[in-house]
């Protein structure tokens, strides 16, 4: 691989990435308004949100941590987007696996609990304890799921898994060769993305948003941006692992909205669990269709 | 608190709203992205309701499904730091007054206030009361007022895209205002409050960073400010309950 296509590769997924989840992040509050009877937001919203927020004219910073922490946040979905192969673009896929990956995808919510850390706010303090929390909740089932995924491809390289589903055809797809851990996959992947029955950090009635009560213009731009990679990163995921990756760019794309919509179309008819009974049933369910799933997988 | 000496200030040249007449500052490209950042701020504008008075039950109407605020972009946000207008719906007593302003002081700018009901303007049906504070832009800056009682979901909808015509025309420049004549907003306060009002947040200090001192912003009133200014303590951290006579 020469360094330029690399490098050009490097700028490129991210940006992609960020583009495709403006569209992602529409998605989602076009779906929450439909359910609500609501006609939603206009095309642009979030990048309008975006830009706003960047252009504010006094910031408020509560120190360096608080800084930094931002940049950890949105600076390891950077980092989570060269590792996810995308149709025409590997950047470091073949290089990273799913555990670097599993891995990278963790620093964001350090980084935030660092920033937050710094504001000294209690709402802030409550929010990243759950945040942490749920992370623990749905780390368990997502490690399971990708170890049987692994299991089942023999590597834990996306670029060779996402190869291996396409030569097979949909009979080969993850999803159809391993239906349990597709759904316990969908299971942590909710969790993660944070959303209604598993809000507990957000919590807006509650803790007045959590780790974000303390974030005005450009740190709350950051968490923006951030928000974006989340659900591309997720989606991304889902779909290397088990709905035979990007073939090209319509089908990719068709696939990574859908999976989304899923969680998001569920997460707005539900309220909020709290955080022992999230605890309670993540740990529960999705983990044993995850050993179910393994099981099946390795017999 | 905030570490203004730490934060980057943005040369923001032509940002500053130009006034009718007023001649604009910058080359095409920043004139183009003065526009871009000007109708981006109109079309994404997020409220933080405070909800004094009746006025505020015409809000759920105005957000949820029968008029859908965020179609034209506008959501709701919890707490002062994310928040651009503070929606104050309904009376102000001299003790709810105070939050107010705290909460002001909080927000980032450019920020916009905007007075609901009769209430804000002129007392409405408290004109009489000793606890109320009669006129809101006496202690803050208004940039829009909707006068009702209580003015109905499509007036505040009205109000609204007012305001964002305003912010896109650049003319929606009252939070300037506060850091300019802070001496007078300050004397209305302590008119109020008594000479010992003080706000955590540091209004001058941010004035003078951001290079928004006016010639009114200091005077006799800052004067006492400075006079009776005592450091906030830090609050104490500490995890576990520790109640009084256990331990």
């Amino acid at each position: 691989m020469n360094w330029t296509g690399l490098l050009v590769e490097l700028t490129l997924m991210p940006l992609v990435a960020f583009v495709v989840g403006l569209g992602l992040v529409l998605m989602m509050r076009r779906i929450a308004a439909r359910i609500q009877r609501r006609v939603g937001p206009p095309l642009l919203q979030p990048l309008y949100d975006v830009v706003k927020l960047y252009s504010k004219e006094t910031q408020i910073s509560h120190g360096l941590m608080h800084d930094i922490g931002i940049v950890m946040a949105v600076g390891g979905y950077i980092a989570a987007e060269t590792m996810l192969p995308v149709p025409g673009m590997n950047g470091i896929a073949d290089k990273a696996g799913l555990l670097t990956l599993a891995y990278v995808t963790m620093i964001p919510s350090l980084g935030l609990a660092l920033g937050v850390g710094q504001c000294a706010n209690p709402n802030g303090s409550i929010g990243i304890a759950r945040a942490l929390t749920a992370m623990l909740a749905y780390d368990i089932p997502l490690v399971l799921v990708i170890f049987g995924v692994a299991w089942h491809f023999g590597s834990n390289n996306l670029v060779d898994i996402a190869a291996a589903q396409q030569q097979a055809g949909i009979a080969g797809w993850g999803a159809v060769q391993m239906p349990l851990l597709a759904l316990a996959g969908l299971f942590a992947l909710h969790a993660m993305l944070g959303k209604q029955p598993f809000e507990i950090y957000v919590a807006p009635a509650e803790i007045a948003t959590g780790p974000m009560v303390e974030m005005g213009g450009k740190y709350l731009g950051g968490l923006f941006v951030m928000q974006c990679f989340q659900l591309y990163t997720a989606g991304v995921l889902y779909v290397t692992m088990f709905l035979g990756g990007g073939e090209n760019w319509a089908s990719f794309l068709l696939k990574v909205f859908a999976v989304v919509a899923i969680p998001v179309s569920l997460a707005y008819v539900f309220p909020r669990y709290r955080t022992e009974d999230l605890l309670r049933l993540v740990w529960k369910w999705p983990v044993l269709l995850g050993l179910a799933g393994i099981w099946l997988a390795m017999r | 608190m905030s570490e203004l000496e730490n934060i980057p200030v943005v040369a923001q040249g032509g940002a500053a709203p130009a006034k009718a007449g007023e001649e604009k500052s910058g080359g095409l490209f920043s004139r183009v992205f003065d526009e871009l950042t000007a109708f981006c701020r109109s079309r994404s504008m997020f409220m933080l309701h405070y909800c004094t008075g009746c006025g505020a039950i015409e809000l759920p109407p105005a957000m949820t499904s029968r008029f859908d605020m965020e179609r034209l972009g506008i959501q709701p946000m919890v707490t002062p730091r994310q928040a651009d207008i503070l929606l104050i719906t309904g009376y102000v007593s001299i003790k709810t007054l105070k939050r107010v302003i705290l909460t002001y002081e909080q927000m980032g700018s450019p920020k916009y206030v905007i007075g609901i009901c009769s209430c804000t303007v002129n007392g409405g049906m408290y004109w009489q009361s000793y606890a109320t504070a009669k006129k809101l832009n006496e202690y803050m800056p208004v940039d829009l007022y909707i006068a009702g009682c209580m003015p109905r979901p499509e007036a505040v909808i009205t109000g609204m895209r007012e305001l964002m015509e305003n912010i896109r025309g650049g003319k929606a420049d009252n939070w300037r205002d506060y850091y300019r004549r802070y001496d007078w907003y300050l004397g209305n306060q302590q008119k109020l409050f008594g000479e010992r009002w003080q706000t955590p947040t540091d209004v001058i200090g941010e004035a003078r960073h951001y290079g928004l001192l006016g010639d009114q912003t200091l005077g006799e009133h800052t004067a006492l400010l400075e006079r009776h200014r005592v450091p906030l303590p830090p609050m104490e951290m500490r995890l576990g309950l520790k109640q009084e006579g256990q331990g």
